[in-house]
């Protein structure tokens, strides 16, 4: 069984749609911004990637990622010609934060905050009429896990139009903690590079519709052949090989494709040397015997982590990728790891190529990983 | 789970699941049987004591509680030797947790201490928390559940939707069997969130598939038969299949979310329980309780299928959950041939 993607829409720093966002990763400018979000003079990490719409005059303002929510599930929507009414449609949201900053700043500065905000499921019922909604918070792997329990539902019968989305704004607790526990703070984002110090945070949010396979109304822009979904259950934060090594050879036999079918691998790359480094290792065994090898890229160095949405996008970037035939550069790449050494990382300028199958990869906190396998529509 | 097709398996190929574990970590009740009499009892979970302990150091007061709960229902469903050791198969087991401000205080907390210190005035072992899904981390890692991990913070509505899902990751194959998890831990922030006094809540269940408990020689207390989160009341209720499986004995609801829904004229006849208005604000543990309460229920002898609610008029939805006799006490008159 395979599942149609009719609709895509995405917002990040670098970009209000998925277009203006492939594009600025070929291009390939450095993206990070001097943090905004937060008083600097409380945190040691001094830059990262925000979405630069908070009111002028400094400040942060609640309910940012509701509105990118909102906002990209209605485009794609739109682009399957779904309308604005999703009444009958499923509604499935990943999260890391949920609206966890709107409770920041109702706690520290008594912004106007119902509990009932914190999950999406009312912002989406005001929007769109939608009811079947999910808010599910499944950390950096939420959108992917989102995607395949879509089409779970889709399989088992439940629904034929699911829409999946994510979003995430960042979060004084999050940032902060992730700040403490750096060692050395990263001034960029640096995914596979002897230099990648960590982790810095984007913000942004992904949608696509998926539908029953031929039943939508409008052009198919990709195909999801399997999506896999499990946990290491080893530690709280740290990736685990093993886990990871499952995640993927699943999300293949889901798919029924191999390793050597796979020609684009949108990594995790979230840029701590342990991410990099177990990501790296797992890939170089299970591609070691799979010929050239797939293409390889990670978004995260331009558009920072974007949380819980950042599988999503990561994935429709690659169903960009696969329409355009061109492999956007990890941007700041220039001495790879060892560990990844013979992998095929997408380095300096886009590269070109006839792709036709795409790997993408999201692991979070808890040891949740998700992988997606999704084909081009030719 | 739409208002047009629902999760109510008529195709015989589906897969029943049953409960056939369930843990309490709640204050004044002291076992699921109690839910159906007047709460708060004597008795029950006392956090002081029950939070203590090796392995619940260095988390958080909802990832403590949580884990307490699923140890009680693995214990209760036979899944734990006399370790504590899980002897199931854990990497085909999934935790669904469902929890609404589990790591609100973490939160909040940590944003007075930037404010006051900066951030190296923070302990990194707080890193976990700042992430809403550390409960179900914190459960998985304990018994080595490597199945689907998932967190659901969906409003009130969360522990129905938490069931249904992990009933979906048993029908797909994806899990051969969960552990639900409903939790909402007593705080300041909770308290100031709420506008009433919070209280600690968990409770765990463990959902199998009807034929795999059967053959493990597990005691199935219920069969989850249909769900589904809808606009109102009324087509909750129609999605979820209720008319179709015969009378309803309990229903589990919020008694003026049901009247606010115009649905007293529903199920007028049936006994009704309210447990929020018993025990305080159960949110994201809610759904959990009450189909604990449904198995109770339906363990006891009592005649008639259990209907959970919860949602309404003034969220976003409302959502339904089905409860059924299992295989087990079911009534031979009410074995029906399309279940497998």
């Amino acid at each position: 069984m395979t599942w149609d993607i009719t609709g895509m829409a995405a917002v990040a720093n670098i970009g209000a749609t998925p277009g203006e966002i492939f594009a600025a990763l070929c291009a390939g400018q450095e993206s990070r911004t001097p943090l905004r979000a937060f008083d600097p003079d409380k945190y040691r990490a001094a830059y990262a990637y925000e979405i630069d719409d908070r009111p002028e005059g400094g400040g942060d303002i609640p309910q940012r990622a509701t509105r990118w929510l909102t906002t990209v599930i209605r485009q794609a929507a739109g682009d399957a010609g779904l309308g604005e009414d999703l009444a009958q449609v499923p509604v499935l949201v990943g999260t890391t934060m949920r609206e966890q900053r709107s409770l920041e700043l109702w706690w520290r500065h008594d912004a106007e905050v119902a509990l009932e905000d914190l999950h999406f499921g009312t912002a989406l019922k005001a929007a769109f009429g939608a009811s079947t909604t999910y808010t599910l918070a499944n950390a950096c792997s939420a959108t992917l896990y989102a995607l395949g329990m879509a089409t779970d539902m889709i399989e088992l019968g439940m629904a034929d139009t699911v829409v999946v989305a994510g979003t995430d704004a960042a979060t004084e607790s999050g940032f902060g903690t992730l700040d403490r526990v750096q060692n050395d703070i990263p001034d960029a984002l640096r995914p596979f590079d002897t230099t990648h110090k960590g982790m810095l945070m984007g913000e942004g949010a992904a949608a696509v519709v998926v539908q029953r396979a031929g039943t939508g109304n409008g052009p198919v822009h990709a195909r999801v052949r399997g999506v896999s979904m499990n946990c290491d259950a080893h530690h709280a934060t740290a990736p685990d090989a093993d886990g990871i090594t499952r995640a993927v050879l699943d999300a293949y036999r889901r798919a029924g494709v191999r390793a050597r079918d796979i020609d684009l691998v949108m990594l995790h790359g979230s840029g701590t040397p342990r991410n990099d480094a177990t990501e790296s290792s797992v890939l170089r065994r299970i591609f070691q015997s799979a010929g050239p090898g797939p293409r390889m890229t990670a978004i995260k160095a331009m558009t920072g982590h974007t949380l819980g949405g950042s599988g999503l996008l990561s994935l429709v970037m690659a169903v960009l990728a696969m329409k355009e035939g061109t492999v956007p550069p990890v941007l700041g790449l220039a001495d790879p790891i060892p560990e990844a050494a013979g992998l095929g990382l997408v380095q300096g300028s886009p590269a070109s190529d006839d792709l036709a199958i795409a790997q993408i990869d999201a692991f979070g906190f808890g040891g949740i990983n998700a992988v997606a396998i999704v084909e081009g529509a030719r | 789970m739409n208002a047009t097709s629902t999760a109510h398996p008529r195709n015989p190929s589906a897969r029943e699941v049953v409960v056939t574990g369930i843990g309490l970590a709640l204050p004044g009740v002291a076992t699921y049987r109690d839910l159906l009499g007047p709460l708060p009892a004597e008795g029950g979970f006392d956090p002081a004591t029950g939070l203590i302990g090796r392995e619940l150091r260095h988390k958080d007061r909802a990832s403590r509680l949580a884990l307490r709960a699923a140890e009680f229902a693995l214990h209760d469903a036979g899944l734990t030797d006399a370790d504590t050791t899980f002897t199931g198969a854990a990497e085909a087991t999934a935790v669904v947790v469902s929890t609404n401000l589990g790591n609100a205080d973490s939160v909040c907390e940590a944003t007075d201490t930037i404010a006051a210190a900066g951030v190296m005035g923070l302990s990194p072992l707080g890193l976990p928390q700042t992430s809403s899904n550390v409960i179900a981390g914190w459960v998985a890692i304990r018994y080595r559940l490597r199945g689907p991990n998932l967190t659901v913070c969906n409003g009130v509505t969360s522990g129905l939707d938490a069931l249904a899902w992990a009933r979906n990751l048993i029908v797909t194959g994806r899990a051969d069997a969960a552990v639900v998890v409903g939790v909402e831990p007593a705080n300041d922030v909770v308290t100031k969130v709420l506008g009433r006094q919070s209280t600690d809540a968990a409770v765990a269940v463990v959902l199998e598939p009807a034929d795999a408990a059967a053959s493990r020689g597990a005691r199935p207390r219920a069969t989850i038969t249909g769900y589904a989160r809808a606009r109102n009341l009324a087509a909750a209720l129609a999605s979820t299949g209720v008319t179709e499986e015969g009378p309803v004995g309990l229903w589990l609801a919020d008694e003026a979310e049901a009247a606010g829904a115009g649905a007293g004229h529903l199920l007028a006849a049936t006994r009704r329980i309210d447990l929020e208005s018993q025990l305080g604000p159960l949110s994201g543990a809610l759904g959990v309780l009450q189909c604990a309460a449904a198995a109770a229920h339906l363990e006891s002898g009592a005649t008639g299928n259990v209907l959970a609610t919860a949602g309404g008029p003034h969220h976003d939805a409302t959502a339904a959950l089905l409860l059924t006799p299992s295989p087990a006490t079911r009534p031979s008159t009410q074995e029906r041939g399309q279940h497998p």
